[in-house]
């Protein structure tokens, strides 16, 4: 309990989830819950091929098809590129050129969806076959086969760019060479982690529908309605007035969902047909329709002193990113220091073109991978110390003031905090029996920023309704009905959210990178300030008194010192009408201070030596997270981060070989179940942040970046073999005891003088 | 073209009579055909549990049965658990302690919930968690849940 | 994903019938395999035949004379929970408590599981250690066939066409018997088996009077491993002998790279499952009351 909730009556209370009941009625509405009047399902045609040129399309025996309404190919929708970041290098549909195996060349709007399907098989696509690269490394060589041969022309192309290098990024500090020379011990380990994908429950499913005005109205499972809004109309060529995207409740997204999915194919089908179009992605699709992480690649050298304190830093990370780019190679310089307070270093980030889908963005995109190799090398390097793994953390984590890897100072923060917290939770240090052990990982991330706009209006009965442009995911919702029930001095159950879509709300940033609660989160207590001040002022009026000397609590406004004199809000509402003008609160802000979230994860596993099955038998975790305004909502975050976490750890891999993605199905990506994790043990540091909403910090994404490297951790600590790569299979731990090699890890090191450039 | 046949069957205590084709899935008859879109599609091969409903007091994934395949049978699904507008003791007590994020899963882990009290009323942890082993979830990681399903059992025995 | 039609039969005749004088027909126990496959583009029936109104392809009959009867349409979930299969037939229990999870336990039938021959079939290792017979029903009349012949391959059965599996009966266990069956995944339910070893142990004062170790995931069928259990018949159970049968089962297994493991690991893990599973066959065949929580999570190897 901190300070802000100790005594409060909204802050601290664990609100069930406002949108609770209505999701175990099954009343709440998805995307593919909507059916409309003369609804045409759409299905999509993707390329079997790797990397091919496109000859030929022919359409017209699907078309005859009885029930297909209309299909479109490259060729029919506007020459237009986009993309997931800085650069442009993306169509709708195919043109001259493929580049992955389930790149979309058609799409097919017919009466039900087996039509559809069977008109697929009926458009005949001659292509011809071009050399494939699907090895990020051997995408990196010279006389590599180009992924893109026209990168050049793309807008955004840049700096750094070039063959298929699609972004290089670099971070140094001080002398890092001086430091590893006068550095006691290098180390240097390398460290490779897997395809994953995000496993959100409900596939991608959008149904669009043009009026007879022609505005374009879609319903779609999306985190960022005002960036999709954006995107279509630069695909569909169309004005961004047009559009109305209205984001419906969302079966997961975990960034899948952060950019355009499948949204442009029944807009583009719902022009041409003039009836609404749906299409639901199929489980297949989630890994064929939609990037999700690639492969990844992480160097790290190390100088440390014989007392522990690391002195020197070197970083190379390359990131495989599939046939267009997306996410996560800034975390190759943003986190490969950890929470260590490093003042020499080196850090490159490569992120490469491959014959893939594109590297979709999860949770941070590529802080877990990262996260893996500096949490896995700080138990190598501690224990080649002769130092305990949480001693050594101790030595060299981040104080507060110290400098900040983007710049500036490290602000307040409970890192330490959790560090001691895990340490007494498991009573470390502690010898564990034959075949179990433990082992730790510290996790890092910003509290997200980005614009951020609220407005709050009083309604004549002094309850209030609010509204914000952002999609609830984490319970965010939940959480702004109590800051601004807590800023008012109201009941949470006086506080309507309103639902939202892109004509009712102004302009926000996506729900992603952990940045509702925050920024989100600050700018409707910002707009709850401004509709208090007015309160305040119109209630200065009525009791004749200075607004100064007035408090806002229990549903009105009296005079602090003198409780009797009171006025309710709901007078206060009635009176503004004749007055001043309804009350309405608004705030709009772009950007918030950096305030990091840390935390410290313990797991205790057991490992089999005969078959290498690995048990976890406890995983704790602490983690500041500033102010805990819902404490239940914010350990289910924390829990299902986690296990998301040992997934990664455990089980979970994408297989792809020679560009084809082996196991597209629940059947063979296998993500933990109930009976495959314990309870997890939780424990919320509270150290307020200096500028979030009652001193919140976000907490949503970190939980995932620890467990395998943790899990890793406490592998050797149990059976004194390490593992480099994921996941963490019993097949690989097999082989590690019988002391066999386990798939090698290194870069070669022509390639790697190279790249530390 | 395939021939549809007429389907008599009881959803959530009301009668129905549809034509359906022969390779319709109960889920999708459910969904599309009588619009009851509580019971959702997470991955349409068993692998998930969304689709978990309720016949003759066992919990089956839908998308795995062919609508025919329920002729003359009585299915419940998440919208027929609440009685007189009061939630099912499973639904409320998934409110209370949190066990619904973004809802997706939810259903499927009532309905597998159900289905367990209806068989153990007194299920240790073990019990739940391989009663719900059958269905996904990304959001919670699961311990939540288990807390909903054993207080919901615990408010049950009263 | 081609549109089929459907049809029923209400007897064996008429399920006979339909198949032989309609080609292109695939029978539907559970669906759950046909589903699935058919949403795959991998089988594209002409006609689905259910076959679940037909009467008595569902019960389950034991008696200590003649053993057990089940039923081609008993589901898995009833393997699993039937009281007297639990106390016979334990591998069996077992084998349907590791298999998927409860809602595909409760479609699933073990006629589906046996005629979809899966290598990996998770209730195919006990059945076959139990020697298990079939029964069948075609065009030329009933027939009967030791499991073990019924495998032809992966995927592949001595079924002739419209020939259907009416019946599987196992006999009755010899007094002193225990038995394990432990499957080697990655997660505890929903898994397709890794590999999967199942031992049935019957002694006769300390001496092991019949042994059946079987292979599952292992080979491009189930397999007994005759050498390993002969090893072990007529002696006691002691450790070194458990161990050698263990390093003898090795040599039997054909295992494969695929999806889920490689061919070295799945070798590698074939003696500590058949030590575990001849061990703890030996413990209940002595009458060590194991719960049925204990033997679930020794199946899943939740326990270890």
């Amino acid at each position: 309990m901190s300070a802000n909730t100790n005594t409060s009556k909204n802050l601290g209370k664990s609100y069930p989830r406002i949108d609770a009941a209505d999701k175990v009625s099954g009343r709440i509405q998805y995307a593919s819950d909507i059916y409309l009047p003369g609804m045409l399902m759409c299905k999509v045609l993707k390329s079997p091929k790797v990397h091919a040129r496109i000859v030929r399309i022919d359409t017209s025996r699907a078309e005859q098809l009885p029930g297909v309404r209309a299909i479109i190919t490259g060729k029919d929708v506007p020459d237009a590129y986009f993309g997931n970041g800085a650069v442009h290098d993306k169509r709708i549909l195919a043109r001259d050129k493929v580049r992955y195996m389930g790149e979309p060349i058609a799409a097919v709007a017919a009466v039900d969806e087996i039509t559809a399907h069977e008109a697929l098989e009926l458009i005949d696509v001659t292509y011809t076959d071009l050399p494939a690269v699907t090895d990020p490394l051997d995408a990196m060589r010279p006389d590599a086969p180009l992924v893109h041969d026209n990168l050049p022309s793309y807008r955004g192309f840049a700096e750094g760019m070039g063959g298929n290098i699609c972004t290089t990024l670099s971070n140094d500090r001080g002398d890092v060479d001086a430091a590893f020379a006068q550095a006691d011990h290098i180390f240097e380990d390398t460290f490779r982690s897997q395809g994953i994908n995000q496993g959100y429950l409900e596939a991608m499913a959008c149904v669009a529908n043009v009026d007879p005005s022609g505005r374009i109205h879609v319903w779609t499972s999306t985190q960022a309605p005002y960036q999709i809004r954006a995107t279509l109309a630069t695909v569909v060529d169309c004005p961004l007035s047009r559009l109305r995207i209205i984001p419906m409740e969302m079966g997961g997204g975990f960034g899948a969902k952060l950019r355009l999915c499948v949204e442009a194919y029944p807009v583009l089908l719902s022009m041409r047909t003039g009836k609404p179009v749906k299409l639901i992605a199929t489980r297949e699709e989630t890994f064929t329709l939609s990037g999700f992480r690639l492969p990844t690649i992480v160097y790290l050298k190390t100088g440390v002193m014989q007392d522990g304190k690391i002195v020197a830093r070197e970083a190379i990370s390359i990131f495989d990113m599939g046939a267009h780019l997306g996410a996560g190679v800034q975390s190759g310089v943003s986190h490969t220091l950890g929470p260590y307070n490093i003042p020499n270093f080196r850090m490159r980030s490569y992120a490469v073109y491959t014959n893939k889908i594109w590297a979709g963005s999860y949770r941070a995109s590529g802080v877990a991978d990262v996260t893996f190799a500096v949490e896995s090398h700080a138990d190598i390097v501690a224990r080649k110390l002769g130092m305990d793994p949480w001693e050594f953390r101790k030595r060299n984590a981040f104080q507060k003031g110290d400098l900040a890897i983007q710049g500036g100072t490290i602000p307040t923060n409970g890192l330490h905090e959790t560090m001691d917290a895990i340490k007494t939770h498991m009573a470390l240090p502690r010898k564990s029996e034959a075949g179990t052990g433990i082992g730790l990982a510290m996790c890092q991330w910003r509290s997200g920023s980005g614009p951020s706009t609220a407005s709050v209006s009083i309604q004549e009965d002094g309850t209030v309704s609010l509204l914000t442009g952002s999609v609830d995911i984490t319970g965010t919702d939940t959480v702004f009905a109590q800051i601004a029930a807590e800023t008012l001095g109201i009941e949470v159950s006086q506080v309507v959210v309103a639902k939202r879509d892109t004509d009712l709300a102004p302009f926000t940033g996506p729900s992603g990178g952990s940045r509702i609660t925050y920024s989100q989160g600050k700018a409707v207590q910002m707009a709850t300030e401004a509709a208090k001040a007015q309160l305040v002022v119109l209630a200065a009026g009525l009791l004749d008194a200075q607004p100064q000397m007035l408090t806002c609590a229990d549903g009105g406004v009296h005079v602090t010192d003198d409780p009797d004199k009171r006025v309710s809000l709901a007078q206060l509402a009635r009176h503004s009408v004749a007055t001043s003008g309804p009350i309405i609160g608004t705030a709009s802000l772009s950007a918030m201070p950096f305030a990091p979230i840390f935390s410290t994860q313990a797991a205790e596993v057991k490992v089999d030596r005969e078959t290498g099955n690995v048990r976890i038998l406890r995983f704790a975790q602490a983690q500041d997270v500033g102010t805990a305004i819902n404490p239940m909502a914010i350990e289910g975050q924390i829990d299902g981060g986690v296990v998301q976490g040992i997934g990664r750890a455990m089980s979970e891999e994408v297989v792809i070989q020679d560009g084809e993605i082996l196991n597209p199905s629940l059947t063979t990506y296998l993500m933990p179940m109930a009976a495959d994790v314990p309870t997890i043990e939780n424990i919320l540091v509270e150290v307020p942040s200096e500028d979030g909403p009652f001193g919140a910090r976000a907490v949503a994404e970190p939980p995932g970046f620890g467990p395998p490297a943790a899990i890793a951790n406490a592998i050797e600590d149990a059976v004194g073999v390490r593992l480099k790569t994921l996941p963490l299979s019993a097949d690989k731990v097999l082989q590690a005891l019988r002391g066999e090699a386990v798939a090698a890890a290194n870069i070669d090191p022509e390639l790697l003088q190279r790249l530390r450039r | 073209m395939s021939t549809k046949h007429v389907l008599s069957t009881t959803v959530n205590g009301e009668p129905y009579e549809v034509l359906v084709e022969p390779f319709c899935s109960l889920l999708d008859m459910l969904r599309d055909t009588l619009q009851l879109t509580g019971t959702k599609k997470g991955c349409d091969e068993g692998d998930c549990g969304a689709c978990t409903v309720i016949i003759d007091n066992k919990t089956v994934t839908a998308c795995m049965i062919l609508a025919l395949d329920v002729q003359d049978k009585a299915i419940t699904t998440v919208e027929g658990l609440a009685q007189d507008r009061e939630l099912h003791a499973v639904q409320a007590a998934f409110v209370e302690h949190g066990g619904v994020q973004c809802g997706f899963c939810t259903p499927g882990l009532i309905m597998s919930g159900v289905g367990l009290l209806r068989e153990n009323p007194n299920p240790t942890e073990a019990d739940v968690r391989f009663a719900i082993g059958g269905n996904l979830c990304r959001c919670t990681g699961y311990s939540r849940v288990v807390k909903a399903v054993l207080a919901a059992a615990e408010h049950t025995r009263g | 994903m081609n549109r089929f039609e459907y049809r029923e039969a209400r007897t064996l005749d008429e399920a006979v019938e339909t198949l032989s004088q309609e080609d292109g027909g695939r029978l539907v126990a559970g669906a759950t395999d046909v589903l699935i496959r058919w949403r795959q583009g991998a089988w594209k029936p002409r006609y689905v035949l259910n076959i679940k109104r037909i009467p008595g392809l569902d019960e389950v009959q034991y008696s200590p004379a003649e053993g057990l009867r089940l039923g081609a349409m008993v589901k898995v979930r009833t393997l699993e929970q039937h009281p007297l299969i639990r106390q016979h037939y334990p591998a069996l229990t077992q084998a349907a408590a590791a298999f998927a999870g409860v809602q595909i336990r409760n479609l699933a039938t073990v006629g589906g599981n046996v005629c979809n021959a899966s290598p990996a079939g998770d209730t195919l290792p006990a059945l076959l250690a139990y020697d298990a017979v079939c029964h069948l029903a075609g065009p030329g009349g009933a027939r009967v066939l030791p499991l073990a012949d019924f495998f032809r391959g992966p995927s592949q059965t001595a079924l002739q066409p419209a020939e259907l599996l009416v019946e599987l009966r196992l006999p009755p266990p010899l007094p002193g018997t225990g038995a394990l069956y432990i499957k080697h995944s990655p997660r505890s339910t929903m898994d397709i088996a890794t590999a999967g070893v199942a031992s049935v142990v019957s002694l006769a004062g300390e001496v092991c009077q019949q042994v059946r170790i079987v292979l599952g995931a292992l080979a491009p069928t189930v397999i007994r491993v005759p050498d390993a259990e002969a090893l072990l018949t007529g002696h006691a159970p002691d450790a070194e002998r458990l161990q050698q049968a263990a390093q003898m089962a090795m040599a039997a297994a054909r295992p494969i790279d695929d999806i889920r493991s490689t061919a070295a690991h799945r070798r590698a893990i074939v003696r500590p499952l058949v030590q575990r599973t001849l061990y703890y066959a030996v413990q209940m065949a002595q009458g060590t009351a194991l719960s049925f929580d204990t033997q679930r999570g020794l199946a899943v190897e939740a326990v270890f």
